[in-house]
């Protein structure tokens, strides 16, 4: 399949092949089969992205899968960026998936470790860590380009998915961060979604680091970010989400804007730093996870003037 | 439990310290009551979770354990 | 050693609520060296429950005896003239315990008193952690001798997660993170390259995956 000597195909490859500046979003499905409920999310995020993340049992906690929620939304003509954790299912059940929302249209995924069940609402389950996120990127890299299974074994049509990981740039040990995400890129990565940015000096010299090895010419970054709707909100990512990195000048700052005006800031810090990112050396999108705050997302693209988006053939 | 509840009381006494003491003061015949049975130990730390224990097993209602 | 934490009392109690006559027996093995299942153990454990069973107006009758080991046939024998004496069994050893007093007594009932965590050792007097998952293909040297598969929360080959903060692992403050370690540990001897490989799944079918496992030493088998 030459394709344009795209890898699948999908808006989100075009756009960034393209030299666009991309933008993608963020979507959880319902806590049931409600799709009433998933669309009117959704909807909010139409014409404004390139991509639409699917979350995958966020946080642990059960909700509508992320491959029939990606596939409700391709059907639907949003193109989703199916988000697959290595936590829920084994390598049988990975690729399967894998070929499942590919027949549905889906031509995105997000590689990723996963939240250990302790924190969701199940923390009895089996936690099964078959292969690691890592190894994901690797498989679903085989079955597209090579068209086999992890056995070796031939694929009949195999799905040709732009393959997604993600980097956190602010978890620890912080000095091989930038090593890990290498490891991914050599690993298979097209692009790589950051974890929310809050610490914009570390993120800058991360970046650094990342340029300088070359990263960013063998892969596309997309810069997180989440807009925080008040200082509690700010505080509590502090405190309680692990590998999040939220300096204290951000909380003073949502705090000093006062009652009834601080998600305003929060959305303001959020605008700069989509400012910001469009200059930054290496980076080639913004990844806006507005966390059950999706109505908001045409008002902080429009803002951020980051559309309308391209429409690439 | 009532007011003539008397407990039984079992102490385990060093034999350098409480226990001498216990002897001394039988001999400046002091009384101490009779629901205390005394146990003389080398050291206390010799007393085992199972000495106490096995003094609650046979009977006890509490355990002293001096040195 | 295979570490093990004994049952709540209340848990034994209500196992053997029926029984007015057992054997409590322990292990001279793993379980004597982690404080839970040896000579000392059995002791505590039949003074217990035979205090619990008096206060509640119905005495249990407690023979204890601790084996060599209950993991071995040759031991499990030595309990063979007096087996059906009681109306019950509790084995103060690793699961394996009752297990093989079941083979070697099917007549006989037999209960677990303690539960059976992992493969570890002591950290300091009375803390043991975990350190080997058993899973059959040794891999510790790719790491420095720090066991991820054992050790990390999502047994990632490549860590370490996200989650990882301040050396702590994401599930609680009070879990080190292993990749924390590992990676200082090659950054300090500067062999950070040596986790710049990305190295295959890993085969499974030599871990419990693989179904129940068995060890064969031709050379000893008669």
């Amino acid at each position: 399949m030459s394709n344009n000597g795209l890898k699948s195909g999908s808006n989100l490859e075009k756009v960034l092949r393209a030299g666009h500046f991309a933008f993608t979003g963020e979507c959880g499905p319902p806590k049931g089969a409600n799709v009433e409920h998933l669309k009117e999310k959704y909807e909010h995020l139409r014409g404004m992205v390139d991509a639409v993340n699917v979350t995958d049992n966020q946080t642990a906690v059960v909700r509508m899968s992320s491959a029939a929620a990606s596939a409700l939304m391709a059907a639907d003509g949003i193109e989703p960026n199916f988000q697959m954790v290595c936590r829920d299912r084994n390598r049988l059940a990975m690729m399967a998936d894998v070929l499942g929302v590919y027949s549905l249209g889906v031509r995105n995924m997000l590689c990723l470790s996963g939240d250990h069940q302790k924190f969701g609402n199940h923390p009895q389950a089996k936690n099964v860590y078959d292969i690691d996120s890592m190894q994901l990127i690797a498989m679903v890299k085989k079955m597209r380009d090579e068209g086999k299974f992890l056995n070796e074994e031939e694929i009949d049509e195999p799905p040709k998915m732009f393959i997604g990981a993600a980097a956190n740039p602010f978890a620890d040990p912080y000095e091989f961060r930038v090593y890990r995400l290498a490891n991914k890129i050599d690993a298979g990565a097209d692009f790589i979604q950051t974890q929310c940015i809050y610490n914009m000096p570390r993120f800058r010299d991360f970046m650094k680091k990342a340029v300088d090895m070359g990263l960013t010419e063998r892969t596309y970054i997309l810069a997180g970010v989440t807009p925080m709707k008040s200082a509690r909100m700010a505080q509590y990512m502090a405190k309680m989400v692990p590998g999040m990195d939220v300096p204290e000048e951000l909380i003073e700052r949502l705090k000093g804007a006062g009652k009834g005006k601080q998600s305003e800031e929060g959305i303001k810090f959020a605008i700069e730093q989509i400012e910001e990112f469009k200059e930054m050396e290496g980076i080639a999108g913004v990844h806006l996870m507005a966390i059950e705050w999706e109505h908001k997302v045409p008002e902080i693209a429009e803002r951020a003037n980051v559309l309308p988006r391209p429409q690439i053939d | 439990m009532n007011d003539s509840f008397e407990p039984q009381i079992l102490a385990y006494c060093c034999k350098y310290c409480a226990y001498a003491a216990a002897d001394l003061a039988g001999s400046m015949r002091l009384n101490y009551p009779s629901n205390v049975k005394v146990i003389q130990v080398p050291c206390t730390g010799r007393v085992d979770i199972l000495h106490l224990l096995t003094a609650f097993e046979g009977g006890a209602d509490g355990v002293y354990v001096a040195g | 050693m295979i570490v093990a934490d004994r049952k709540p009392l209340e848990e034994i109690l209500d196992m053997i609520k029926e029984c007015n006559k057992i054997l409590l027996v322990g292990c001279k093995g793993c379980v004597t060296v982690c404080n839970v299942g040896g000579a000392k153990e059995v002791g505590i454990l039949a003074a217990s429950l035979k205090i619990a069973r008096k206060k509640d107006g119905n005495p249990i009758e407690i023979d204890e005896k601790t084996l060599e080991r209950q993991c071995d046939p040759e031991y499990v024998e030595q309990i063979r003239d007096i087996f059906d004496q009681y109306d019950a069994v509790l084995s103060m050893a690793c699961g394996v315990g009752p297990q093989f007093l079941s083979e070697a007594y099917p007549s006989q009932t037999f209960y677990p008193a303690l539960d059976t965590k992992f493969f570890g050792g002591a950290v300091q007097h009375g803390i043991w952690e975990e350190r080997c998952a058993g899973c059959g293909t040794c891999v510790i040297h790719h790491y420095d001798g720090l066991c991820p598969i054992a050790r990390c929360s999502k047994s990632l080959q490549h860590g370490p997660c996200g989650g990882s903060a301040d050396g702590k692992c994401e599930i609680a403050k009070d879990v080190e993170c292993i990749w924390d370690k590992i990676v200082k540990k090659k950054m300090e001897q500067g062999r950070l390259e040596d986790l710049r490989t990305i190295r295959a799944p890993k085969d499974w079918q030599t871990a419990r995956d693989g179904g129940p496992r068995k060890s064969i030493r031709e050379e000893l088998v008669q």
